[in-house]
């Protein structure tokens, strides 16, 4: 048994130790008067110092404190509600904030030892740019799994959305995964009924039509309806019957990481929870193709011990000497990243961000309290200077004057707790759909530790400079001293004005970052689409059904002909004035990129310019009006003759420099075709920021009859309101054939704005925060005008009977306000040069410096405070000397 | 404390001298005062005020337990018992202080 031990055993059984202690002493005194003795000393005192053995007796000093800091805290209601509500708001808000930070960012991934599980990606400065990683290929992975020492084991993985469907009709589309048949195996966990993937899994599985899937927890749950007996039954995937071999316990989550830096790939389809695993096989060209093709997720798990660099060199010298045995034309190289990173890339700075800011806030509204608290101190100083003199030491006095922040944090956590369990829905509820791990989002231990950690600072932090000032009173002076003049001291005040100046540091940081955010949003929206969006509504068609699985012979005349009446049947809904068709999702980021392969001008491997390849119909360029910069559009007739492509301007520029580039011809490659075709270049269009606002992309758009994808976008221009049009577009795609999935209906406007929802997220929240500090701020140099315009009343009163002008006495208080506004201000544009490094990450095409924003929030803080400053200045213009020097 | 040169207690003794006298059997505080008493002839008194605190404090330290017994005169009453911490406890006590007395004699018998 302990000593702490037996210490919280006594403060359990105090009640009963201490009667028993009692007793003895009782007892021993009997016996002493017994023997004749009578001289006991202070029997209270002696219990007291007995009891002390055990060390409890700062919580008895510390609960009858609290009890009397709420009685005090009762008679001024006023200042109690602001106190609390403030704490309670900033408590929240950090709190909500955090739990999504903890969840997303800090919380370790579910896998066992999940430090050594890392994604690996290629790099080629030629072709991607420099520095830009992408997914590796197949050939690479093969060879670095084998020959890196530093990798335990290595799997790739690519997403691919499934079709789900109870009977084969009107099925829907659900996240699932094609991946090698050790992905679990290097992830660290198994599934917990059935069996694991083993390598010949996956004969006989092209095009996503494998015959076994594990399941994933949710899809076990949403598919078999979580049938205990799943194992060996089937479930319909794609439109054939795949026999289900396992199913992954509830806390696997299947890491969900970006492609690389410029490819997203899911757009957007089938990118929720993933329910379906398939084994993957390898096509021939992914066994083929060493220089291009990189199309696979990579995760890989590091041998105990070794650290990232080691393997990040290692697999880059692996490339770089199979480049040169190989005698490859491109200079590939490997970039190791750790996977619990990776997953949040895109995210964390601005959830790091918004952390910081709501701190910000808080901060701010403890300072508000700490000026509160330091006006009510001053009246407290008397009763202190009482306890002082009665003897009680500076550790006691102090804990007695923090004992009312305490009450107040401890009821503002209390409220935040609550509070922060609404915001966290909210912030849910506003977040993109990309954040990932947003299920794991809810109050958790450490979420509820944190909120207490943050009670007890705020305590502390609001409560400990007054509590100090309190202390520093010599109990002569205030015992004697008026307690206006006392409040009013040269030195209070200019506590007063640092707290004022502190407060100001923050906003200004707060609202530049705001500012800069703010400005380059709306740069980003301001930016020309380069098509209309506007009466434009989307349908994604899946072709996930047996009649169009990718090795039967004829697939691709099956697709066409699909295409082809799903493009009649949307053209006759009523009030649909054009249909266009397009191989990729708009606006979800670069999708298929090829090569540029000029025949009369030969460029080496490389170096070519990398195009965007689009499959449309002829009206696709007409139905998203983008202009027509020079020859012609493809039309019907082509199909006739139909090797012609349409480029835009930026491949013109990038492929054809100065040449005129109509009439041209390049090699268009087309899959499941040994040999590349040419085409002719009959149209050049305007540039559009088809794959994003960010930036325009090089286009090549070549007639969907050559290549009909799997994925089509449908677009119908309608003068009808969406509402309208989209069930019936449903019905028109289901009508022509109803096993065909339809992951993705919606307007156009909607996908544009999703397509921005993170930096619209970003800049909401930011705003919230920002608005919130100014706000706070102003309050804050309000209520300390306000306070020392009242406690000098008398002196007003008097520099106006001396013949003081009114103009004067205000521009006394309002200079009062200026020095720690402008302290602050310049403290505050120092602490935002420091911050900027993290900024500019999350800004689109604007200078940290950018003058409008600087300025901006500059002027918007010196406005504001002036407001602040103006009201208290002008109750000290409108003192009457008369009365104010008569009200003592 | 008060009184501690009239009552001739070294200052720290006392938790020693209860850990002795315990070694032969529990007993109750008063019990422990007057024997401190006696033993001393005389010499050591045991205030109320310095004893219970050192007790509260030795019952911390897992040096003693107390227990309910029925005293001489009949009531029912707390007998505090060495615990083998309190044993081992005293031993290391003892053996200082011996080491702590033999050096004070070897000054004061040089001097």
């Amino acid at each position: 048994m302990s000593e702490l031990w037996r210490r919280i055993h006594y403060l359990i059984y105090r009640r009963r130790l201490d009667a028993e202690l009692d007793a003895d002493m009782q007892f021993h005194r009997e016996m002493a008067a017994r023997a004749g003795r009578s001289n006991f000393g202070n029997t209270l005192r002696m219990r007291e110092q007995a009891r002390e053995a055990w060390g409890w007796t700062w919580l008895d000093n510390f609960i009858t404190d609290c009890d009397y800091a709420v009685r005090a805290l009762r008679k001024s209601p006023g200042f109690t509600l602001a106190a609390v509500g403030t704490l309670t708001l900033g408590i929240g808000a950090v709190t909500a904030v955090f739990s999504v930070v903890n969840a997303v960012l800090l919380k370790p991934l579910e896998f066992p030892d999940p430090g050594r599980l890392v994604v690996v990606r290629e790099t080629e400065p030629k072709i991607f740019g420099p520095g830009v990683q992408e997914p590796v290929s197949y050939r690479h992975y093969l060879r670095l799994k084998v020959e890196s020492k530093t990798l335990e084991d290595a799997a790739i993985f690519q997403d691919s959305a499934v079709s789900v469907s109870p009977n084969g009709d009107r099925p829907e589309i659900v996240g699932g995964v094609t991946s090698s048949p050790n992905l679990l195996r290097v992830l660290g966990v198994q599934p917990f009924m059935g069996r694991d993937f083993v390598d010949g899994d996956a004969e006989g599985s092209t095009n996503g039509t494998a015959e076994v899937a594990i399941l994933s927890y949710d899809g076990w749950k949403d598919l078999t309806g979580g049938d205990p007996k799943a194992i060996g039954k089937k479930v319909w995937l794609s439109g054939g019957p795949v026999t289900v071999i396992g199913v992954l316990p509830r806390e696997v989550k299947l890491p969900q990481i970006a492609w690389g830096d410029k490819i997203t790939g899911s757009q957007g389809i089938g990118s929720g929870e993933i329910m379906v695993l398939m084994p993957f096989a390898p096509n021939d060209w992914d066994l083929k193709a060493d220089t291009g093709n990189f199309n696979y997720k990579m995760i890989a798990r590091l041998k105990p011990g070794v650290a990232m660099a080691q393997a990040n060199a290692e697999l880059n010298t692996l490339q770089q000497a199979y480049v040169k045995s190989a005698h490859l034309p491109i200079q590939v190289g490997a970039v190791v990243t750790p996977l619990a990173q990776d997953v949040t890339k895109g995210i964390s700075s601005a959830l790091w961000m918004m952390l910081a800011a709501v701190c910000g806030v808080q901060l701010i509204g403890c300072v508000n309290l700490a000026n509160l608290q330091l006006a009510r101190a001053v009246s407290a100083e008397r009763e202190t200077a009482v306890r002082a003199a009665l003897g009680a030491g500076r550790g006691r006095l102090l804990q007695a004057r923090l004992a009312e922040s305490v009450v107040l944090a401890v009821a503002g956590g209390a409220g935040g707790v609550a509070l922060a369990y609404g915001g966290m829905r909210g912030l849910l509820a506003l977040a993109p759909a990309n954040v990932p791990r947003l299920n794991q989002v809810h109050m958790s231990w450490t979420v509820l530790l944190f909120a207490a950690a943050l009670t007890i600072a705020a305590a502390v932090g609001f409560g400990i400079v007054p509590a100090l000032k309190n202390m520093r009173v010599r109990p002569e002076t205030a015992l004697r001293a008026n307690t206006m003049r006392a409040a009013n001291t040269r030195e209070s005040r200019r506590t007063r004005s640092m707290l004022v100046a502190g407060q100001v540091t923050c906003t200004v940081v707060l609202l530049l970052v705001t500012a800069l955010v703010l400005r380059s949003f709306s740069r980003l929206l301001g930016e020309k689409l380069g098509f209309d969006a506007s009466h434009l509504t989307m349908v994604v068609v899946e072709l996930y059904a047996p009649q169009y699985a990718g090795k039967l012979k004829n697939v691709q005349a099956v697709k066409l002909r699909f295409a082809d009446r799903a493009l009649e049947a949307l053209r006759d809904l009523p009030g649909v004035q054009r249909v266009a068709l397009t191989s990729t999702v708009p606006l979800t980021g670069e999708n298929w990129v090829d090569d540029l392969i000029r025949p009369d001008h030969p460029v080496p491997e490389g170096q070519r310019p990398p195009i965007n390849v689009r499959w449309i119909n002829p009206e696709y360029i007409t139905t998203m009006q983008v202009p027509l910069v020079s020859g012609r559009n493809i039309t019907g007739e082509d199909r006739e003759n139909p090797y012609v492509v349409v480029i835009s301007e930026r491949t013109a520029r990038e492929g054809f420099g100065d040449e005129n580039p109509l009439g041209k011809k390049i090699e268009l490659d087309l899959p499941g075709v040994e040999k590349s075709p040419l085409a002719t270049i009959v149209g050049v269009v305007a540039d559009d920021r088809i794959n994003g606002l960010k930036d325009t992309a090089s286009m090549l758009y070549a007639p969907y009859w050559l290549y009909t994808p799997w994925t089509l976008s449908f677009m119908a221009r309608s003068a009808q309101p969406a509402d309208t049009l989209m069930p019936e577009m449903r019905g028109a795609i289901w009508g022509v054939d109803p096993q065909v999935a339809i992951p993705v209906l919606k307007p156009m406007d909607e996908q544009l704005s999703d397509s921005v929802a993170t930096e619209q997220f970003q800049t909401l929240i930011l705003g919230c925060f920002g608005a919130a500090a100014l706000l706070l701020a102003l309050v804050g140099i309000y209520g300390v005008l306000a306070y020392s315009v009242s406690m000098r009343t008398q002196e007003f009163g008097i520099r106006m009977a001396l013949g003081s002008a009114r103009g004067a006495l205000m521009g006394l208080v309002l200079k009062q306000a200026a020095v720690p506004v402008f302290i602050g201000t310049a403290a505050g544009l120092a602490a935002s040069f420091a911050a900027m490094r993290w900024v500019r990450s999350l800004l689109y095409q604007t200078s940290v410096l950018d003058p409008v924003a600087i300025g901006g929030s500059l002027l918007l803080l010196l406005g504001a405070s002036l407001l602040a400053a103006l009201m208290p200045a002008r109750r000290a213009a409108r003192i009457d000397p008369a009365l104010a020097i008569r009200n003592e | 404390m008060a009184n501690r040169s009239r009552d001739g207690m070294p200052p720290g003794a006392l938790p020693m001298l209860i850990l002795g006298i315990l070694q032969s059997g529990s007993l109750h505080g008063y019990a422990m005062a007057q024997r401190i008493h006696v033993l001393s002839s005389e010499v050591l008194a045991v205030e109320e005020g310095l004893l219970y605190p050192t007790l509260q404090k030795m019952l911390l330290k897992g040096w003693v337990t107390a227990e309910w017994g029925i005293s001489e005169t009949n009531r029912k009453v707390r007998f505090y018992r060495l615990t083998p911490q309190g044993r081992a406890q005293l031993k290391a006590e003892l053996a200082g202080y011996d080491r702590v007395t033999q050096a004070i004699q070897d000054v004061l018998r040089t001097a």
